[in-house]
């Protein structure tokens, strides 16, 4: 086992990363050149950056519109998201890691911050499980990868909650952390090809969305053109 | 603000076919609204050739790819949706609406979606699924309130915009829009209520000698005026269906002073094309822009009218130019500009009823138009009530996305479309209700009938002009009359 997790988080844990990162560039670039060549070819170049500024930010800090609109579900939602970031990056044994590997560090939370949002992340994730199975727009529109998403998010949780905070044998640890470095290579591989592509994409969402408004001038010939429907009448 | 699930007998009402059974048979389509015969076969592939078409010559292949990507199915969007909550049904949800289109983007025009669909030899786009969008993107009222509250800042409003679009372009589009359009672009009268010229200018004739009567001011409405600082495109059906409204404008270019006119080479504001395909919303923007140069005007104005004004706005510097397009303004923008500048008075004692105001979605929406009306009914309506939400978060009078030319679907939009704004009329308690847009005004003027509701229905200028107050020289004393002018 000792020698699975060496793999786990060692060749595999860089090779994941590695379609994480150029994965989330590929999506990022993808989205901002789908961008840049709609500007370029949009009749209407005027942006208005104050309300996309100001949208975007009610979104980035989400405190505007949770109160009206399932208001529990949203709540939850912004405190999963909150353990979900900080947790796997500002643990103070992730750091170390990192320091140990690459010679670089950063602050770290302290251990009892760390042990509650971890705690809130998996106490949220599950209810967030529930919400979906048992709200009945939600489940409706659900796809497979939305009930799996909070399921495989709660694996690392879980298991490095387990191997920091309890007492097991070494044997058990060794099985625990191989699944928590096993599933969070996993989520770094799928994030780009999932919704999870949200965390990069969605501050350029109000963006997009006025562009896409941006039409080109004089599509009307085009169109009639290539669906062969010129002179045809209205 | 919520409201409740239609009971069954309003459910059966509101989505009633009106359409014989032998036109369903025949045109294979099961919807609501009237449709003018089509080409009925081998609808999936000329769908995706059109979409294919579509994509090619447009911006919205990028904003697809975003929402693809991203999309989280958080439905909170349902919440927001009137339609929704009105209904109960889960299909009406806007996230599983855009997911309709979604899915045929991603099944045929995706690398992943086309290897997916031919390794599982699924997700084929089919006559049900192209029977689905025709129905489900005609329920929508396009109001995009959904929009605010998606989390990953997804534009439903937008795909169905586009699932309209594509669905005009192979033939499924309500008779109603399209035969107004055809008149409009290529119709003789040149505008959607065939109204000719003569019988516009005998209109605002008589709309003239009646302001004189009731006012003893010399009211005009300029016709063809050349280098006027504003070239006016109200929505034509004002001047069949609001004139009150026309005379509340009237009155207060007469009480500024500044050059306006209206052309008879074309004079509609109207632009459907907005609600069903951006070909004929280029057309019909490009007429507007056409006249403004004929006439040498300075500015564009649009009446009191959401989506033609946002039709202009938005699009004139699209396709007329970018930002050496004519500016254009609405109505409602001037003549608070004029009341702010001092140049317009308004008498505080004529309106005393309580009166609220009601935000048209294309004006309110991305925040455009929102504090001028209001500072401009505060300052002469004493009994001023706020309807809640409103502003950007208005609710849509259940008639928007061009559902309230459609007749034939009335009963839809009064018992499931405008059920959230009917309850939110009824909570405000007010008399009068303003709605500066002929769309929304025909859609509440409805729901109050169909929801027995006691509340009158009017435009911002139609209370203006029972106001305004108009300067001692410009009112004519009846010893300053020549004789026999009296009559």
């Amino acid at each position: 086992m000792e020698s699975w997790l060496e793999f786990a988080r060692g060749p595999l844990f860089r090779l994941s990363f590695a379609i994480l990162i150029l994965g989330l560039l590929r999506i990022l670039f993808l989205d901002i050149w789908g961008a840049y060549k709609a500007y370029r070819k949009a009749g209407d170049k005027s942006m208005p950056w104050k309300l996309i500024l100001s949208r975007s930010m009610e979104w980035l800090f989400p405190v505007k519109r949770v109160a009206h609109n399932r208001p529990v579900y949203s709540i939850f939602s912004i405190l999963f998201h909150i353990g979900l970031l900080l947790v796997p990056i500002f643990l103070f044994a992730h750091v170390k890691l990192w320091e140990k590997s690459v010679g670089i560090s950063w602050i770290t939370l302290p251990y009892n911050i760390a042990f509650w949002l971890t705690v809130s992340t998996i106490v949220f994730a599950i209810a967030l499980i529930i919400g979906r199975v048992f709200n009945k727009s939600s489940s409706f529109i659900s796809r497979k990868q939305d009930y799996l998403w909070p399921v495989l998010l709660l694996i690392p949780f879980i298991t490095g909650f387990v191997c920091a905070n309890l007492n097991i044998d070494p044997k058990s640890y060794q099985f625990f952390m191989l699944m928590h470095v096993l599933s969070g290579d996993l989520i770094f591989i799928l994030i780009p090809f999932t919704k999870i592509a949200h965390c990069v994409l969605m501050p350029l969402s109000q963006v997009v969305c006025t562009l896409a408004w941006k039409f080109p001038p004089s599509t009307d010939e085009d169109i009639c053109t290539t669906l062969n429907k010129k002179g045809v009448p209205v | 603000m919520r409201t409740t699930v239609v009971t069954d007998e309003e459910r059966k009402k509101a989505f009633k076919s009106l359409r014989k059974a032998e036109v369903v048979e025949k045109q294979k389509l099961d919807v609501r609204y009237h449709i003018e015969d089509f080409d009925v076969n081998d609808r999936p592939r000329r769908f995706l050739e059109a979409f294919a078409a579509i994509l090619k010559h447009s911006n919205y292949k990028m904003a697809l790819d975003h929402f693809i990507r991203m999309s989280a199915k958080c439905s909170r969007c349902a919440v927001s949706c009137q339609v929704y909550q009105a209904t109960g049904d889960p299909k009406d949800i806007p996230c599983y609406r855009s997911e309709l289109l979604l899915s045929v983007y991603r099944r045929h025009f995706t690398v992943g979606g086309l290897l997916k669909g031919r390794l599982l030899g699924s997700g084929y786009l089919t006559d049900e699924k192209v029977q689905e969008m025709a129905e489900s993107f005609w329920n929508c009222t396009a109001c995009r309130r959904c929009t605010l509250e998606c989390p990953a800042g997804i534009d439903h409003g937008l795909i169905t915009h586009l699932g309209r679009y594509i669905l005009s372009e192979i033939g499924i589009a309500p008779r109603a829009l399209v035969v107004s359009t055809r008149e409009q672009l290529e119709g003789a009268t040149k505008n959607t209520s065939a109204i000719p010229v003569p019988a516009l200018k005998d209109t605002l004739e008589f709309l003239e000698d009646d302001m004189f009567e009731e006012k003893t001011v010399h009211i005009k409405f300029p016709m063809d005026v050349e280098e006027a600082d504003y070239v006016f495109f109200p929505a034509v059906s004002d001047f069949l269906m609001e004139a009150e409204s026309l005379m509340g404008i009237a009155a207060v270019f007469t009480a500024t002073g500044d050059s306006w006119t209206t052309g008879t080479g074309y004079f509609d504001g109207i632009n459907y094309g907005l609600f069903y395909s951006d070909r004929m919303l280029e057309r019909i923007v490009k007429k507007v822009d056409e006249e403004a140069r004929r006439l040498k005007g300075k500015n564009i104005l649009i009446g009191e009218c959401g989506h033609a004004s946002r039709s202009a706005k938005y699009f004139i510097p699209t396709y007329c130019g970018g930002k050496d397009a004519f500016p254009v303004l609405n109505i409602m923008e001037y003549t608070h500009k004029a009341w702010k500048e001092g140049r317009l008075k308004l008498d505080p004692d004529v309106v005393t009823e309580k009166v609220a105001y009601h935000d048209p979605c294309n004006l309110a929406r991305q925040r455009w138009i929102i504090n001028q009306p209001r500072e401009l009914l505060k300052a002469f309506c004493k009994n001023y009530v706020e309807m809640t939400p409103s502003g950007e978060n208005n609710i849509c009078c259940g008639g928007g996305g061009g559902t309230v030319s459609i007749d034939e679907i009335r009963p839809y939009r009064t018992t499931v479309g405008g059920k959230l704004k009917a309850d939110q009329i009824r909570k405000s308690g007010c008399e009068i209700l303003v709605a500066p847009c002929a769309n929304c005004k025909k859609q509440l003027r409805e729901l109050v009938e169909d929801q027995g509701i006691d509340c009158q229905i009017v435009g911002l200028h139609d209370l203006i002009y029972k106001a305004i107050i108009f300067d001692d020289s410009l009112v004519v004393k009846k010893e300053d009359e020549p004789e026999g002018k009296e009559n």
